[in-house]
């Protein structure tokens, strides 16, 4: 006898602690360090943030940030996603609003972690519409500690996809209860979950491609009925006019070829049920279905072509198989690189080999909803595939599908047989105990040999924040390097409010975000050519770059160097790429291959090329740099840099128009301070001694009293000059 | 003056003028020269046994033919080519001992160092040859590559064969609704996305490595940052297997075969679970040191 109460307390326990696990699961960065933002972009995030909690909603929708991209500016409030912001900033209103006084910066490394909880609730909701409850449970708890889903949401990491993906699961399950129910109510609640999803993130490109194909492939399946028919048409106008409200998105729904397919299956899907309705009237049997089919595969083939006549965009990029060398910036991010098989396997472990099978019971007793978890599957798949980042989309539909090859395992192997329902007529029908409690027990080690995998690359791999470096000693005490934000406190307390910083990109947000400088350039890389005059600034020689500083207006730069300690993210590991970017935009100015050696290596020793140890970067790293005694050993020369394993070849290094404003204690990071035109050049030249010649008498003029003077003044004034 | 209609009279024919010892003594060493050129010395032979020269070769064909048949084309260029067993006394005059080279002899004055082209760092793609052209004779070339026809070719095959296969079946389409082709279907390529057939795609790995002084064969690479064609097969083989193991144990305890039947498949189907996922793990564990999990 089922008693439905405990049924549902069960679950609601199950569910809580899924919540639970995934919280604290997501919190060892701020235990072993402290509760702060972690890595760059979100930097940018909590700025924006804190401008909207500060000065309130239409100042941060109107805003335009000056201090960015100096001297160009930038559109805060048209080029980023509002979703993240607006769901900290409410959270923040209403917590102070009941008088819970907390600052924005824990509202901010908390969210990510709170929003992994409510993902898996919403995933619980879709996998029981697609299966049942108990394949709701195992998919909501395999979402909490699945470390594909961690490494983008871990306490501290304040971005986009953090609230995406419970904006895209949510939306999933709105959209697969309103194709079941055929219901207007909600398809409408799906819609407002289009719209916040639509403002967290970027990838909202992915529902808004995958619910039409979804409806296309039921049309191709002879699967049309009502209710899909609702779902749809009301969905594409009113997530349309939705989606058009955020600024970023503006009008490109309607442009761009992203689009165009989700417009394609609405004008398709208006003329097949035009046509159902005419073959209610009419009395022609088979002609009608093949009619059907063939403008369906017409359609089809419309909007195929339209995709590749609009090609354009990253997302076509991405169906071409990825085209990188046309624009060095996207291929130097390393998170756009295709994935290897062991990426796949270190995300998610035993769902990756289980989740096939979990597809193949989907497909076998197909519905409407299925179909639509087996398209989420393959797409998913070949954009992970294509893309490292993409890892992310993937990991939710793995879950799921993992979570119907469990639970249909666990179903039939575990409890009793003659307590179910139907209980087998003959005894021996049954597979018998001792297998399947076998079985039980096999599955259920696996199931925690992947938990203790989660935990520990959570722990490893996904749980440092970037800013603060930590390094373990060999007797196990740990050494942290906070020389980040020791470099950029000290710009925030000892430099003019209105001093401009240039760097590398990387650091633009993190400059932004905790020197509260104005920054040149910046994370966000909109324009190629300004990064490319930083990158020619830092490449090329010191007068050269003094030019370029003064007509950017440059106050300080700043500069990472890793030699001291051995970092190897540094600057100089990361200079040929402003090289290449710098030659994209100036190629007669710089050539990248001045910088390597006549053998074709990069090296920083003597034998380096002499455009590379006279190039600015070099000198700023490397200043000072020849007297240090790097401590490692008795034997290694002062100079030695510990990241290249080499002595630095040009150790006498000086300034003309710079001087060292800050090293940070590891020499991690380093701040010059341009210095302003001298009053007067100095001449190069040594001063003409003026030695006064024999006087010379003219016998023919005669001179005035004092004119012989005035004449060899006059002469010697002619020559001077 | 005689020089040059010569050199167009050849260019005419080919593109890549082949030289040996005597022609590029005369026209290329030899001045007055109002023109600069553009010489390959490269090693053709097949005992030679020199595959990058081969490939540089087709590059060089590559932009020679996108100069000649471009507008800017004009007597003030020219492409050569030299090859060791034709004219190996050039390459003693010259002291070069490795090939392929690629030169530049400007109209005006001797080689300098930027004459050279730097292959190790460049490579030999008909672009940055391009590029180091224009950089040093002032002439942009635009690399015109003759178009690939296969891709086409083999989309129109595919769509020719469906368009048959239907015909032929438009009686009996039941194939199209058999559930167990689409999901066999379906599953073939989530395990070819899963096990990294893209990587290879993009980035051309070998299929395995041969290690040269021990001559053993590591099919699987040793760090976690590549993979090895065969790797990913095997990866792929494990996968399907675990796979496979799952459907049967849940084949085994709802299909109405006899017990026996059964039995085998359920203890199979976990049998291959375990057996390939132990294995999934130490290979995982080969390539990613440090992992204390078995």
């Amino acid at each position: 006898m089922k008693q439905p109460g405990w049924q549902s307390l069960l679950s609601f326990s199950i569910l809580f602690l899924a919540c639970l696990a995934g919280f604290s699961s997501r919190l060892f960065a701020v235990i072993r360090f402290e509760s702060i933002i972690h890595e760059f972009d979100p930097w940018f995030n909590y700025r924006s943030t804190h401008h909207l909690t500060t000065n309130g909603f239409y100042e941060f929708l109107n805003w335009f940030d000056e201090r960015a991209w100096y001297p160009l500016g930038r559109i805060v409030g048209g080029t980023v996603y509002p979703g993240l912001m607006v769901t900290a900033g409410l959270i923040h209103y209403v917590l102070n609003l009941l008088h819970i006084t907390v600052h924005i910066r824990d509202v901010c490394v908390f969210l990510a972690p709170v929003f992994s909880g409510l993902t898996a609730i919403s995933t619980f909701l879709l996998t029981r519409e697609l299966w049942n409850q108990g394949a709701g449970l195992l998919a909501a708890c395999f979402i909490a500690i699945v470390p594909g889903y961690i490494s983008r949401s871990v306490a501290g990491s304040f971005d986009n996809e953090g609230i995406a993906i419970f904006a895209l699961q949510f939306t999933y399950y709105l959209w697969v209860k309103s194709v079941k129910t055929g219901s207007v109510f909600w398809t409408i609640g799906c819609c407002l979950s289009y719209f916040y999803m639509v403002s967290a993130w970027g990838g909202y490109v992915f529902i808004i491609n995958l619910i039409p194909l979804h409806v296309f492939v039921l049309l191709l399946m002879q699967r049309y009925s009502r209710r899909v028919y609702i779902a749809y048409s009301t969905f594409y106008i009113v997530g349309l006019v939705l989606s058009m409200q955020i600024p970023f998105v503006g009008f490109q729904p309607i442009r761009t070829s992203e689009h165009m397919a989700a417009a394609g299956v609405f004008a398709l899907l208006q003329a097949y049920a035009f046509l159902q309705y005419l073959k209610d009237r009419l009395t022609r049997q088979e002609f009608q279905t093949l009619f059907f089919l063939g403008v369906s595969l017409a359609a089809g083939m419309v909007f195929l072509t339209v995709i590749y006549l609009t090609y354009t965009g990253l997302y076509v990029r991405l169906l071409t198989c990825y085209a990188k060398i046309h624009i060095p910036i996207i291929a130097s991010v390393s998170e756009h690189q295709p994935t290897t098989w062991v990426s796949f396997f270190f995300d998610l472990h035993i769902l990756v080999c289980t989740f096939p099978a979990g597809l193949w019971f989907c497909i076998k007793n197909i519905n409407d909803e299925r179909v639509f978890v087996a398209l989420y599957a393959i797409s998913a798949v070949y954009f992970a595939g294509v893309m490292v980042r993409l890892m992310l989309t993937l990991t939710p539909v793995v879950c799921m599908l993992s979570a119907v090859a469990f639970s249909s395992v666990f179903e039939h192997y575990m409890g009793d047989d003659t307590k179910r329902e139907k209980p087998p007529e003959k005894a021996e029908e049954g597979l018998g105990p001792n297998i399947k409690s076998i079985v039980t027990m096999l599955m259920l080690m696996l199931l925690m040999m992947f938990a203790v995998h989660c935990t520990w690359v959570t722990s490893n791999a996904y749980s440092s924040p970037s800013v603060v470096l930590a390094s373990y000693n060999h007797d196990g005490t740990r050494n942290i390097l906070d020389d980040f934000r020791e470099a950029y406190y000290w710009l925030r307390q000892n430099t003019d409010e209105h001093a401009r910083v240039m760097s590398w990109w990387d650091y633009g947000y993190q400059i932004a975000g905790m020197a509260n400088r104005t920054t040149l350039v910046d994370n966000n890389t909109w324009n190629n050519s300004h990064i490319a005059l930083v990158g020619k600034a830092m490449s090329s020689n010191e007068s050269a770059a003094y030019q370029i500083m003064r007509s950017l207006d440059v106050d300080y730069v700043l500069i990472i160097f890793g030699g001291v300690i051995g970092y190897s993210g540094d600057d100089i590991n990361k200079f040929l790429w402003m090289v290449r970017i710098a030659e994209g935009e100036h190629p007669k100015d710089i050539r990248e291959s001045d910088y390597f050696t006549p053998q074709g290596e990069f090296r920083v020793d003597k034998a380096g090329s002499p455009t590379l140890l006279n190039c600015l970067m070099y000198k700023m790293s490397y200043y000072r740099f020849g007297e240090m005694q790097v401590r490692r050993g008795a034997l290694t020369p002062p100079g030695f840099d510990r990241t290249r394993n080499a002595e630095i070849g040009n150790k006498d290094i000086k300034f003309k128009h710079l001087e060292e404003a800050f090293t940070s204690e590891h020499w991690l990071v380093r701040i010059y301070k341009v210095k302003k035109l001298d009053n007067r050049e100095p001449l190069d030249h040594k001063l003409r001694s003026v030695v006064p010649k024999q006087k010379y008498t003219s016998k023919k003029v005669p001179l005035m009293l004092g004119g012989e003077f005035a004449l060899q003044v006059w002469r010697d004034s002619f020559r001077f000059s | 003056l005689l020089k040059v209609t010569q050199m167009m009279e050849w260019a005419s024919k080919r593109s890549v003028i082949r030289m040996n010892g005597d022609k590029f003594r005369r026209f290329v060493k030899a001045p007055p020269r109002n023109y600069s050129v553009l010489i390959m010395f490269t090693a053709l032979q097949p005992q030679r046994q020199c595959g990058v020269c081969r490939q540089a070769d087709e590059e060089f064909q590559v932009l020679a033919n996108s100069w000649r048949y471009s507008s800017a084309f004009t007597n003030k260029v020219f492409f050569a080519s030299v090859d060791f067993d034709e004219g190996s006394d050039v390459f003693q005059m010259l002291n070069m001992n490795s090939a392929p080279t690629f030169l530049h002899f400007p109209s005006k004055g001797k080689p300098r160092k930027s004459d050279t082209y730097e292959l190790q760092v460049r490579g030999f793609a008909a672009e940055q040859l391009a590029r180091w052209v224009a950089d040093r004779t002032d002439v942009q070339i635009r690399i015109i590559r003759p178009p690939n026809y296969a891709g086409p070719l083999l989309l129109g095959f595919l769509l020719a064969a469906i368009g048959g296969l239907a015909y032929l079946r438009r009686h009996n389409l039941e194939f199209l609704f058999n559930k167990s082709v689409w999901a066999f279907s379906a599953l073939c390529f989530v395990l070819i996305m899963t096990s990294g057939q893209m990587w290879n795609h993009i980035r051309g790995p070998p299929y395995a490595h041969k290690n040269p002084s021990t001559g053993q064969v590591s099919y699987i690479h040793g760090s976690s940052q590549a993979q090895f064609v065969a790797e990913t097969h095997i990866v792929l083989l494990f996968n399907a297997a675990v796979t496979m193991g799952m459907v049967l144990l849940c084949e085994a305890a709802t299909s109405d075969m006899d017990i026996g039947k059964r039995k085998i498949m359920c203890v199979a189907g976990i049998g291959l679970v375990m057996l390939f996922f132990s294995w999934l793990l130490s290979i995982f564990r080969a390539k990613y040191h440090g992992y204390p999990y078995r």
